[in-house]
């Protein structure tokens, strides 16, 4: 009975989940053509001829009705092909743009969502537990002044203090991940921590936060009155029921997570999928604008279904 | 004590706050420099009696630049914030009270817009309505709708339930009066949290946006730009985008902190533990 309702629940979010992905790939096609009536003026200029014009439509069957187009551009999308793209890479298929960038995104992403989840575990238990103490008012300062740091801004910082100044990590470009990880690891340190720096003081607050609500509840004054051990408590009884709010935030933090990336690509040089959405953008390359806008969409789409996941799994009441 | 303390900190932030606002407001008027002419016999001077922070390449006094800049920078922001409180609150009120298929478009067109990452939603804007100021407004605003929408909704929700209201509809309010005298007032204040942190990360994203290139156009002065135009020749005057990007932390401090203290102030539950 139970396996069914789970199995059931996940099925309706799954469709809510494609029914999100279907919306977003009509608000991003309609709303595209609506914004630039014609691609044929951008990929062949203001000047170009009525002729030369057709012949791009007829060519790139843009004579075709709206719907055709987007029918023909969604089917296109879902088995990875969104077309080639028209200016800043001229004649390469967008689909081999995103996916030789990919890689570098996702890496920069899941490094930042490391980093900052370290912090605000350490920082949000040793200030809940410690909480009203000298170290815990430490602590709430870093992370009101962490949110109040923008990550671009925070990105010369560590420039100036790490790289121009110590000389520790380079300044500018990136090894990717499919070359060498170590390579990886080192030239996206400070990328990663820019990124990462305002998220890992928003964790911390909230997790602080849930822990000391929990800290309080009866089933942990319970708990310490048959007499178990601190640590036992605060694992299976304290972090356990804080978790899952702290995962929550998480899930809904990660859209700025990505979005942070798209500023930070750019200062640090790493060719992932927002410096390339930045590129098209000035180049009025649209088609790359679309697709870039698709995959940020579909992953966190998917990530937000697998925090769902998580969140059900910690919270065996939810179902 | 600690109620004491986080009244404090929200003093604090409420101080700031209004500092930030007095100089944007009336700084520009005080200042005896443009922020766009440019003087040449100054290029790049480091901070000094006459130029408290500097010149940039132009010769631009650098102080004057981030009064204007700030004043532009906050000016979206606001702008765009209050829209989307404005129409998410309202889409939120009347998809909690009316139900039915209108709660659900509403609540999808919210879902679908809060799953784009927010600076990617605001860099598809700005590619399809072109660079400029009222544009980035018009990001926020569609960034921040689904948040108010959500919100507003959740909250009313709650507080439709209530006698209060109960009675309200049976003494035969109109809906009109029952949502905007009954509900909204019992709403307001978290409301009133989110604009603050709103217009808090609206200036994240006008900076952002600016900052690339993609924003507010030179030379035009807002906190990206100055920011922007600071990174081309950062290591010879560094004092360009170090003192932009302390106005615009100041700035963040003060709007953080006022909305951590009004949290805490209505949640005195949470204030006892804590």
């Amino acid at each position: 009975m139970m396996v069914v309702a789970k199995l059931a629940r996940a099925s309706r979010q799954l469709a809510g989940v494609l029914l999100i992905a279907f919306l977003g790939a009509t608000l991003v096609f309609f709303v595209m053509r609506a914004g630039h009536g014609d691609p044929a003026l951008s990929a062949l200029g203001d000047l170009a001829t009525p002729e030369a014009i057709a012949a791009f439509h007829k060519r790139w069957g843009l004579d075709a009705p709206l719907v055709v187009q987007f029918w023909r551009w969604l089917s296109g999308a879902l088995v990875g092909n969104f077309g080639v793209s028209m200016t800043i890479a001229g004649g390469v298929p967008i689909a081999d743009l995103i996916a030789s960038r990919l890689p570098n995104t996702m890496f920069i992403g899941v490094y930042a969502l490391v980093i900052a989840v370290t912090i605000s575990l350490l920082a949000g238990t040793v200030s809940a537990l410690r909480h009203g103490r000298m170290i815990d008012s430490a602590a709430t300062s870093m992370a009101v002044l962490g949110i109040s740091m923008p990550d671009f801004w925070l990105s010369y910082v560590l420039v100036y203090a790490l790289a121009l100044g110590a000389g520790i990590f380079p300044s500018y470009g990136f090894i990717s991940p499919a070359e060498s990880v170590a390579g990886a690891l080192y030239s996206g340190f400070l990328p990663a921590l820019a990124v990462a720096a305002p998220m890992a003081a928003a964790f911390t607050r909230i997790l602080r936060t849930a822990l000391i609500e929990t800290l309080y509840r009866d089933h942990v004054r319970v708990a310490r009155s048959l007499g178990f051990t601190g640590a036992f408590i605060f694992v299976h009884y304290v972090l356990r029921n804080a978790l899952i709010p702290y995962v929550t935030v998480i899930g809904l933090q990660v859209r700025y997570l990505l979005g942070g990336t798209v500023v930070v690509e750019r200062i640090f040089g790493v060719p992932g999928i927002g410096a390339l959405m930045v590129d098209a953008a000035f180049g009025r390359d649209y088609a790359v604008v679309q697709a870039c806008a698709m995959t940020f969409l579909v992953i966190v789409l998917i990530v937000n279904f697998l925090v769902d996941t998580l969140c059900n799994a910690l919270n065996p009441r939810a179902a | 004590m600690r109620s004491f303390i986080a009244n404090k900190l929200a003093l604090f932030g409420a101080a700031i706050t209004s500092f930030v606002l007095l100089a944007v407001l009336v700084g520009p008027w005080l200042s005896p420099y443009s922020p766009t002419e440019a003087d040449f016999l100054a290029l790049l001077a480091p901070p000094s009696l006459t130029h408290p922070f500097g010149t940039d390449s132009f010769g631009r006094d650098v102080l004057t630049r981030i009064l204007y800049g700030a004043r532009v920078s906050l000016a979206v922001s606001v702008a765009g914030v209050l829209m989307a409180a404005l129409l998410g609150g309202s889409a939120g009120l009347i998809s909690a009270y009316a139900g039915g298929w209108t709660s659900a478009v509403l609540m999808r067109i919210a879902d679908l817009l809060f799953s784009f990452p927010s600076f990617v939603l605001a860099l598809f804007l700005m590619v399809v309505l072109g660079f400029g100021v009222t544009n980035i407004a018009a990001s926020i605003a569609l960034i921040y709708f689904p948040l108010f929408a959500r919100l507003s909704r959740n909250m009313a929700l709650v507080v439709k339930e209530e006698p209060w209201v109960q009675a309200a509809q049976l003494m035969g309010q109109s809906t009109f009066s029952i949502l905007s005298r009954e509900i909204l007032p019992n709403i307001a204040a978290p409301l009133f949290v989110q604009i603050a942190l709103g217009i808090a990360f609206g200036i994240v994203i006008e900076a952002g946006l600016s900052f690339l290139g993609l924003g507010v156009q030179p030379p035009d002065p807002s906190l990206g730009t100055i920011m922007a135009d600071g990174r081309e020749y950062f290591q010879r005057a560094p004092w360009v985008l170090t003192l932009s990007g302390v106005a615009i932390s100041i700035a963040l401090l003060g709007l953080n902190l006022l909305s951590d203290g009004i949290r805490d102030v209505m949640d005195p539950k949470l204030r006892a533990r804590l």
